[in-house]
Protein backbone atom coordinates (compact mmCIF):
# COMPACT_ATOMS: atom_id res chain seq x y z
CA UNK A 1 0.00 0.00 0.00
CA UNK A 2 1.59 3.29 -0.89
CA UNK A 3 0.77 6.18 2.08
CA UNK A 4 -0.45 9.11 0.84
CA UNK A 5 0.35 12.62 2.22
CA UNK A 6 -3.05 13.15 4.07
CA UNK A 7 -3.78 16.18 5.74
CA UNK A 8 -6.05 15.27 8.65
CA UNK A 9 -8.17 18.14 10.88
CA UNK A 10 -11.39 18.11 12.54
CA UNK A 11 -14.25 20.29 11.01
CA UNK A 12 -17.27 20.98 12.73
CA UNK A 13 -15.58 21.31 16.26
CA UNK A 14 -17.36 22.23 19.25
CA UNK A 15 -15.23 25.28 21.45
CA UNK A 16 -15.16 24.46 24.86
CA UNK A 17 -12.72 26.84 27.43
CA UNK A 18 -11.56 26.00 30.58
CA UNK A 19 -10.14 28.43 33.48
CA UNK A 20 -8.87 27.81 36.83
CA UNK A 21 -9.33 30.33 39.80
CA UNK A 22 -6.30 29.94 41.44
CA UNK A 23 -6.09 30.92 45.37
CA UNK A 24 -10.23 30.07 44.92
CA UNK A 25 -10.19 28.09 48.81
CA UNK A 26 -11.29 31.36 50.05
CA UNK A 27 -13.73 32.73 47.61
CA UNK A 28 -15.31 29.33 47.53
CA UNK A 29 -16.42 28.60 51.03
CA UNK A 30 -17.59 32.26 51.29
CA UNK A 31 -19.97 31.26 48.45
CA UNK A 32 -20.95 28.00 49.70
CA UNK A 33 -21.75 29.50 53.26
CA UNK A 34 -23.67 32.15 51.55
CA UNK A 35 -25.39 29.59 48.94
CA UNK A 36 -26.40 27.08 51.89
CA UNK A 37 -28.06 30.28 54.40
CA UNK A 38 -29.99 31.67 51.28
CA UNK A 39 -31.01 27.47 50.33
CA UNK A 40 -34.74 28.59 50.96
CA UNK A 41 -37.91 29.27 49.35
CA UNK A 42 -37.37 33.13 48.83
CA UNK A 43 -34.51 32.01 46.57
CA UNK A 44 -35.57 29.16 44.39
CA UNK A 45 -36.20 29.58 41.38
CA UNK A 46 -40.11 30.29 40.68
CA UNK A 47 -39.91 28.97 37.43
CA UNK A 48 -38.03 25.87 36.62
CA UNK A 49 -37.93 25.05 33.45
CA UNK A 50 -37.32 21.13 34.08
CA UNK A 51 -39.23 18.81 37.03
CA UNK A 52 -37.73 20.04 40.41
CA UNK A 53 -35.74 17.39 42.20
CA UNK A 54 -35.97 17.34 46.37
CA UNK A 55 -32.46 16.53 46.21
CA UNK A 56 -31.27 19.58 43.81
CA UNK A 57 -32.01 23.13 44.59
CA UNK A 58 -31.84 25.65 42.03
CA UNK A 59 -31.71 29.17 42.67
CA UNK A 60 -33.31 32.49 40.51
CA UNK A 61 -31.57 33.25 37.86
CA UNK A 62 -30.40 36.84 39.40
CA UNK A 63 -27.43 35.12 41.21
CA UNK A 64 -25.16 38.15 39.59
CA UNK A 65 -26.85 40.68 40.72
CA UNK A 66 -26.87 39.98 44.34
CA UNK A 67 -24.28 42.68 45.54
CA UNK A 68 -22.68 40.95 47.99
CA UNK A 69 -18.34 40.62 47.41
CA UNK A 70 -17.96 37.41 47.11
CA UNK A 71 -20.59 36.68 44.32
CA UNK A 72 -19.67 39.82 42.63
CA UNK A 73 -15.47 38.64 42.68
CA UNK A 74 -16.97 34.93 41.22
CA UNK A 75 -19.08 37.42 38.99
CA UNK A 76 -16.13 39.26 36.88
CA UNK A 77 -13.78 35.60 36.75
CA UNK A 78 -16.84 33.53 35.58
CA UNK A 79 -17.54 36.38 32.78
CA UNK A 80 -13.86 37.44 31.94
CA UNK A 81 -13.83 33.52 31.15
CA UNK A 82 -16.67 33.69 28.64
CA UNK A 83 -15.70 36.93 27.05
CA UNK A 84 -12.02 35.12 26.58
CA UNK A 85 -13.49 32.25 25.11
CA UNK A 86 -15.47 34.06 23.09
CA UNK A 87 -12.38 36.11 21.72
CA UNK A 88 -10.54 33.01 20.86
CA UNK A 89 -13.61 31.15 19.29
CA UNK A 90 -14.49 34.28 17.05
CA UNK A 91 -13.24 36.80 14.97
CA UNK A 92 -14.21 39.32 17.10
CA UNK A 93 -12.18 41.87 18.48
CA UNK A 94 -11.55 42.98 21.97
CA UNK A 95 -12.85 46.59 20.52
CA UNK A 96 -16.27 44.47 19.07
CA UNK A 97 -16.82 43.29 22.10
CA UNK A 98 -16.77 46.02 24.55
CA UNK A 99 -19.61 47.57 22.10
CA UNK A 100 -21.87 44.83 23.04
CA UNK A 101 -23.66 44.46 26.29
CA UNK A 102 -23.34 41.21 28.10
CA UNK A 103 -26.25 39.70 29.41
CA UNK A 104 -26.25 36.73 31.80
CA UNK A 105 -29.48 34.13 33.52
CA UNK A 106 -27.30 33.28 36.37
CA UNK A 107 -28.17 30.46 39.05
CA UNK A 108 -26.52 27.97 41.82
CA UNK A 109 -27.26 24.47 42.02
CA UNK A 110 -27.12 22.40 45.14
CA UNK A 111 -27.36 18.56 45.10
CA UNK A 112 -27.20 16.10 47.79
CA UNK A 113 -27.63 12.43 48.03
CA UNK A 114 -28.98 11.26 44.42
CA UNK A 115 -29.13 14.64 42.77
CA UNK A 116 -29.45 15.25 39.09
CA UNK A 117 -29.95 16.99 36.48
CA UNK A 118 -31.50 15.94 33.18
CA UNK A 119 -29.85 16.60 29.59
CA UNK A 120 -30.97 20.07 28.19
CA UNK A 121 -29.70 23.19 26.31
CA UNK A 122 -30.10 26.48 26.35
CA UNK A 123 -32.30 28.15 23.38
CA UNK A 124 -31.70 32.12 23.34
CA UNK A 125 -28.40 32.05 24.85
CA UNK A 126 -24.89 31.72 22.79
CA UNK A 127 -22.68 30.45 25.89
CA UNK A 128 -23.34 28.83 28.71
CA UNK A 129 -21.14 28.06 31.70
CA UNK A 130 -20.58 26.05 35.01
CA UNK A 131 -18.14 27.23 37.39
CA UNK A 132 -17.62 24.60 40.49
CA UNK A 133 -17.54 25.64 44.07
CA UNK A 134 -17.35 22.10 45.58
CA UNK A 135 -17.06 19.09 43.67
CA UNK A 136 -18.37 16.77 46.36
CA UNK A 137 -17.05 13.17 47.36
CA UNK A 138 -15.83 11.19 44.98
CA UNK A 139 -17.90 8.05 45.23
CA UNK A 140 -15.44 5.12 43.77
CA UNK A 141 -18.35 2.30 43.75
CA UNK A 142 -20.00 4.97 41.36
CA UNK A 143 -17.36 6.53 39.50
CA UNK A 144 -19.84 8.69 37.11
CA UNK A 145 -21.28 10.31 40.41
CA UNK A 146 -21.99 13.74 39.63
CA UNK A 147 -20.49 13.99 36.37
CA UNK A 148 -21.09 17.02 34.01
CA UNK A 149 -21.70 14.73 30.76
CA UNK A 150 -21.55 16.90 27.38
CA UNK A 151 -23.84 15.29 25.32
CA UNK A 152 -22.00 14.76 21.32
CA UNK A 153 -24.53 16.97 18.64
CA UNK A 154 -23.79 15.05 15.96
CA UNK A 155 -26.90 13.25 16.42
CA UNK A 156 -26.73 9.56 15.18
CA UNK A 157 -23.36 9.62 13.51
CA UNK A 158 -21.92 7.10 15.66
CA UNK A 159 -25.34 4.78 14.34
CA UNK A 160 -23.10 2.63 12.06
CA UNK A 161 -20.04 1.53 13.44
CA UNK A 162 -17.40 -0.73 11.77
CA UNK A 163 -13.50 -1.78 13.07
CA UNK A 164 -12.43 1.71 11.07
CA UNK A 165 -14.59 3.86 13.42
CA UNK A 166 -15.10 2.27 16.61
CA UNK A 167 -12.18 3.35 17.87
CA UNK A 168 -11.26 7.37 16.74
CA UNK A 169 -8.88 9.48 18.64
CA UNK A 170 -10.68 11.78 21.35
CA UNK A 171 -10.94 14.66 18.96
CA UNK A 172 -13.13 12.20 16.58
CA UNK A 173 -14.59 10.52 18.88
CA UNK A 174 -18.61 9.88 18.88
CA UNK A 175 -19.42 9.87 22.33
CA UNK A 176 -20.40 12.26 25.45
CA UNK A 177 -17.40 13.66 26.62
CA UNK A 178 -17.65 13.27 31.02
CA UNK A 179 -15.98 15.92 33.02
CA UNK A 180 -15.61 15.66 37.00
CA UNK A 181 -15.41 19.15 37.72
CA UNK A 182 -12.50 20.81 40.26
CA UNK A 183 -12.60 23.32 42.64
CA UNK A 184 -12.49 27.18 41.37
CA UNK A 185 -12.56 25.41 37.56
CA UNK A 186 -15.09 27.09 34.85
CA UNK A 187 -15.87 25.44 31.75
CA UNK A 188 -17.29 27.46 28.73
CA UNK A 189 -19.29 25.54 26.08
CA UNK A 190 -22.11 26.68 23.21
CA UNK A 191 -25.30 26.97 25.02
CA UNK A 192 -26.49 24.60 21.81
CA UNK A 193 -24.54 21.80 23.75
CA UNK A 194 -26.73 19.63 25.00
CA UNK A 195 -25.57 18.91 29.21
CA UNK A 196 -26.52 16.58 32.26
CA UNK A 197 -25.38 16.26 35.74
CA UNK A 198 -25.18 12.47 36.88
CA UNK A 199 -26.81 11.63 40.39
CA UNK A 200 -24.19 12.68 42.74
CA UNK A 201 -24.30 10.02 45.25
CA UNK A 202 -21.75 12.30 47.83
CA UNK A 203 -22.60 12.14 51.27
CA UNK A 204 -22.07 15.50 51.28
CA UNK A 205 -22.73 18.47 48.57
CA UNK A 206 -21.89 19.66 45.02
CA UNK A 207 -22.20 22.78 44.30
CA UNK A 208 -21.79 24.61 41.00
CA UNK A 209 -22.87 27.94 39.46
CA UNK A 210 -24.26 27.74 35.80
CA UNK A 211 -24.68 30.78 33.86
CA UNK A 212 -26.06 31.57 30.22
CA UNK A 213 -24.93 34.80 28.01
CA UNK A 214 -26.21 36.49 25.55
CA UNK A 215 -24.50 39.51 23.59
CA UNK A 216 -26.71 42.66 22.55
CA UNK B 1 -57.23 38.74 9.76
CA UNK B 2 -58.36 36.19 7.80
CA UNK B 3 -58.56 32.56 8.25
CA UNK B 4 -56.67 31.22 5.46
CA UNK B 5 -57.08 26.88 5.28
CA UNK B 6 -53.56 25.43 6.72
CA UNK B 7 -52.66 22.05 6.52
CA UNK B 8 -50.10 21.00 8.82
CA UNK B 9 -48.10 17.40 8.89
CA UNK B 10 -45.58 16.35 11.16
CA UNK B 11 -42.06 15.74 8.65
CA UNK B 12 -38.78 14.12 9.89
CA UNK B 13 -41.32 12.22 12.44
CA UNK B 14 -39.42 9.19 15.46
CA UNK B 15 -41.56 6.58 15.23
CA UNK B 16 -42.53 5.05 18.91
CA UNK B 17 -44.32 2.01 19.38
CA UNK B 18 -46.22 0.81 22.70
CA UNK B 19 -47.06 -2.98 22.47
CA UNK B 20 -49.12 -4.96 24.78
CA UNK B 21 -47.56 -8.47 25.26
CA UNK B 22 -50.83 -10.40 27.08
CA UNK B 23 -48.83 -13.71 27.08
CA UNK B 24 -45.94 -12.25 28.44
CA UNK B 25 -47.27 -10.29 31.06
CA UNK B 26 -48.31 -13.74 32.70
CA UNK B 27 -45.07 -14.71 33.16
CA UNK B 28 -43.97 -11.03 34.95
CA UNK B 29 -43.79 -13.29 38.08
CA UNK B 30 -41.74 -16.11 36.58
CA UNK B 31 -39.75 -13.94 34.84
CA UNK B 32 -39.15 -11.46 37.64
CA UNK B 33 -37.81 -14.25 40.07
CA UNK B 34 -35.68 -15.92 37.07
CA UNK B 35 -33.64 -12.75 36.39
CA UNK B 36 -32.98 -11.51 40.00
CA UNK B 37 -31.68 -15.22 41.05
CA UNK B 38 -29.29 -14.73 37.98
CA UNK B 39 -28.01 -11.24 39.58
CA UNK B 40 -24.52 -11.32 40.47
CA UNK B 41 -23.64 -10.67 44.20
CA UNK B 42 -22.68 -7.45 44.44
CA UNK B 43 -26.29 -6.89 43.30
CA UNK B 44 -28.23 -9.34 45.90
CA UNK B 45 -25.89 -7.61 48.40
CA UNK B 46 -27.49 -4.23 47.60
CA UNK B 47 -23.77 -2.73 48.33
CA UNK B 48 -20.97 -1.74 45.95
CA UNK B 49 -20.09 -0.83 42.60
CA UNK B 50 -23.62 -2.27 40.53
CA UNK B 51 -25.67 -2.45 43.72
CA UNK B 52 -28.33 0.67 42.21
CA UNK B 53 -28.28 -1.07 38.85
CA UNK B 54 -27.39 -4.16 36.91
CA UNK B 55 -27.32 -5.05 33.34
CA UNK B 56 -26.94 -8.49 32.34
CA UNK B 57 -24.67 -9.93 29.10
CA UNK B 58 -26.38 -9.46 25.95
CA UNK B 59 -27.35 -12.97 25.78
CA UNK B 60 -30.93 -13.13 26.97
CA UNK B 61 -32.45 -14.32 23.73
CA UNK B 62 -30.08 -17.57 24.06
CA UNK B 63 -31.16 -18.68 27.63
CA UNK B 64 -33.31 -21.63 27.24
CA UNK B 65 -35.51 -21.47 30.11
CA UNK B 66 -39.16 -21.61 28.97
CA UNK B 67 -40.60 -18.18 30.47
CA UNK B 68 -37.69 -16.39 28.63
CA UNK B 69 -38.22 -17.74 25.60
CA UNK B 70 -41.85 -17.31 24.81
CA UNK B 71 -41.07 -13.58 26.56
CA UNK B 72 -38.13 -13.38 23.66
CA UNK B 73 -40.75 -14.26 20.57
CA UNK B 74 -43.41 -12.10 21.75
CA UNK B 75 -41.05 -9.17 22.24
CA UNK B 76 -39.90 -10.03 18.15
CA UNK B 77 -42.97 -10.03 17.06
CA UNK B 78 -43.80 -6.54 18.85
CA UNK B 79 -41.20 -5.12 16.95
CA UNK B 80 -41.93 -6.89 13.45
CA UNK B 81 -45.23 -5.26 13.99
CA UNK B 82 -44.27 -1.83 14.87
CA UNK B 83 -41.97 -1.83 12.12
CA UNK B 84 -44.26 -3.10 9.49
CA UNK B 85 -46.49 -0.46 10.92
CA UNK B 86 -44.54 1.89 9.20
CA UNK B 87 -42.97 0.45 6.10
CA UNK B 88 -43.84 0.88 2.75
CA UNK B 89 -42.53 -2.96 2.02
CA UNK B 90 -45.41 -5.29 0.50
CA UNK B 91 -46.69 -7.34 3.14
CA UNK B 92 -44.86 -10.86 1.81
CA UNK B 93 -41.19 -8.73 1.54
CA UNK B 94 -41.37 -7.78 4.80
CA UNK B 95 -42.40 -11.23 6.20
CA UNK B 96 -38.65 -12.32 3.53
CA UNK B 97 -36.90 -10.50 6.10
CA UNK B 98 -35.09 -12.32 9.03
CA UNK B 99 -34.54 -10.45 12.37
CA UNK B 100 -31.68 -10.20 14.67
CA UNK B 101 -31.69 -9.40 17.95
CA UNK B 102 -29.73 -9.20 20.70
CA UNK B 103 -31.57 -9.17 24.83
CA UNK B 104 -30.63 -8.25 28.19
CA UNK B 105 -32.51 -7.49 31.29
CA UNK B 106 -31.86 -4.87 33.48
CA UNK B 107 -32.65 -4.43 37.07
CA UNK B 108 -32.69 -0.13 39.04
CA UNK B 109 -32.92 0.15 42.56
CA UNK B 110 -34.23 3.64 44.65
CA UNK B 111 -31.70 5.97 43.72
CA UNK B 112 -30.37 4.16 40.60
CA UNK B 113 -30.56 4.68 36.96
CA UNK B 114 -29.13 3.59 33.52
CA UNK B 115 -27.44 6.61 31.62
CA UNK B 116 -28.22 8.02 28.49
CA UNK B 117 -27.06 5.35 26.03
CA UNK B 118 -27.87 4.70 22.28
CA UNK B 119 -27.30 1.62 20.23
CA UNK B 120 -25.33 1.44 16.74
CA UNK B 121 -25.83 -0.86 14.45
CA UNK B 122 -29.28 -1.60 15.05
CA UNK B 123 -32.53 -0.43 14.05
CA UNK B 124 -35.13 -0.65 17.05
CA UNK B 125 -35.27 -1.45 19.98
CA UNK B 126 -37.90 -2.69 22.37
CA UNK B 127 -37.89 -2.42 26.40
CA UNK B 128 -40.18 -4.39 27.98
CA UNK B 129 -41.49 -3.83 31.79
CA UNK B 130 -41.38 -6.84 34.15
CA UNK B 131 -42.09 -4.82 37.03
CA UNK B 132 -42.32 -1.85 38.27
CA UNK B 133 -42.14 0.67 41.17
CA UNK B 134 -45.66 2.30 41.94
CA UNK B 135 -45.47 5.96 40.53
CA UNK B 136 -43.72 8.49 42.95
CA UNK B 137 -46.47 11.36 44.03
CA UNK B 138 -43.18 13.55 44.61
CA UNK B 139 -41.11 12.82 41.92
CA UNK B 140 -43.09 12.24 38.48
CA UNK B 141 -40.26 11.15 36.70
CA UNK B 142 -38.85 8.40 38.90
CA UNK B 143 -38.27 5.63 36.91
CA UNK B 144 -39.31 6.83 33.40
CA UNK B 145 -37.78 6.26 30.21
CA UNK B 146 -36.53 9.36 28.31
CA UNK B 147 -35.89 9.57 25.18
CA UNK B 148 -34.04 12.70 24.66
CA UNK B 149 -34.76 15.81 22.18
CA UNK B 150 -32.49 14.97 18.82
CA UNK B 151 -33.52 18.22 16.71
CA UNK B 152 -30.96 20.79 17.64
CA UNK B 153 -32.81 23.84 15.51
CA UNK B 154 -34.91 24.47 18.62
CA UNK B 155 -31.95 27.08 19.73
CA UNK B 156 -33.76 30.35 18.84
CA UNK B 157 -37.84 30.48 20.69
CA UNK B 158 -40.18 32.82 20.60
CA UNK B 159 -43.79 32.39 22.91
CA UNK B 160 -45.73 30.95 19.93
CA UNK B 161 -42.94 28.23 18.97
CA UNK B 162 -42.35 27.72 22.62
CA UNK B 163 -45.95 26.26 23.20
CA UNK B 164 -46.02 23.91 20.26
CA UNK B 165 -47.90 20.70 21.04
CA UNK B 166 -47.00 17.22 20.41
CA UNK B 167 -45.30 15.94 18.09
CA UNK B 168 -43.36 19.55 17.39
CA UNK B 169 -42.66 20.45 20.62
CA UNK B 170 -39.13 20.56 21.57
CA UNK B 171 -37.99 18.63 24.59
CA UNK B 172 -37.30 15.40 25.77
CA UNK B 173 -40.30 12.66 25.32
CA UNK B 174 -41.15 10.10 28.35
CA UNK B 175 -43.10 6.73 28.70
CA UNK B 176 -43.67 5.14 31.90
CA UNK B 177 -42.56 1.40 32.10
CA UNK B 178 -46.14 -0.68 32.49
CA UNK B 179 -45.85 -4.00 33.57
CA UNK B 180 -46.91 -6.01 30.38
CA UNK B 181 -46.11 -3.17 28.36
CA UNK B 182 -43.17 -2.64 25.38
CA UNK B 183 -41.96 0.45 24.33
CA UNK B 184 -40.38 0.59 20.83
CA UNK B 185 -38.43 3.37 19.15
CA UNK B 186 -35.46 3.93 16.66
CA UNK B 187 -32.18 2.34 19.13
CA UNK B 188 -30.00 5.41 17.36
CA UNK B 189 -32.25 7.51 19.95
CA UNK B 190 -30.11 8.49 22.53
CA UNK B 191 -32.60 7.43 25.90
CA UNK B 192 -31.99 6.87 29.38
CA UNK B 193 -34.26 5.41 32.76
CA UNK B 194 -34.98 8.26 34.89
CA UNK B 195 -33.51 8.10 38.49
CA UNK B 196 -35.90 5.86 40.20
CA UNK B 197 -37.79 7.41 43.40
CA UNK B 198 -40.35 5.13 44.51
CA UNK B 199 -39.90 2.03 46.90
CA UNK B 200 -39.66 -1.79 44.71
CA UNK B 201 -36.84 -2.48 42.07
CA UNK B 202 -37.84 -2.05 38.55
CA UNK B 203 -36.97 -4.84 35.95
CA UNK B 204 -36.90 -4.38 32.12
CA UNK B 205 -36.07 -6.93 29.48
CA UNK B 206 -34.29 -4.90 26.39
CA UNK B 207 -33.50 -5.96 22.58
CA UNK B 208 -31.82 -4.26 20.30
CA UNK B 209 -33.06 -5.63 16.16
CA UNK B 210 -32.34 -5.50 12.86
CA UNK B 211 -33.72 -6.80 10.16
CA UNK B 212 -31.49 -8.66 7.06
CA UNK B 213 -32.29 -9.32 3.95
CA UNK B 214 -32.58 -12.49 2.34
CA UNK B 215 -30.16 -11.35 -0.30
CA UNK B 216 -27.07 -11.69 2.19
CA UNK B 217 -26.57 -7.76 2.24
CA UNK B 218 -23.63 -7.23 4.51
CA UNK B 219 -24.14 -6.04 8.11
CA UNK B 220 -21.69 -4.85 10.18
CA UNK B 221 -20.67 -7.43 13.40
CA UNK B 222 -22.73 -6.37 16.40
Amino acid sequence: MVTPSVSLQGVFAVPLGTARLTECQRLNRELEALFLAREDNEHRNPMPSHIPQAETFESRFNLFRWPEPCVQELRKFVLDSVVTTVLQATKLLPADLARLTLHNHTWFHISRQAGSFVAHNHPMASWSAVYCVRAGEPVPAEPESGVLRLLDPRYGAGAYRDAANSQLHPAFALTPLDLRLNEGQVIVFPSYLFHEVTPFYGRDTRITVATNCWFA
Amino acid sequence: MSAPAVHVVPIFATPFGVVTLPQAATLNSALGTLLSERAPPQWRAARGPGALMFRSREDLGEWPEEPVRRLMSEMLAGVSAVAASISELAEQDFAALRMDARAWFTLVRPDGCVPAKSYANSSWLAVYCVSAPEPSSARVDSGVLRLYESRLGTMFQDPAGSAARLPYRSGHCTWRPVPGEMAVFPAALTHEIALVRAAGILVLVSARVRFVGSGGAWMPPW
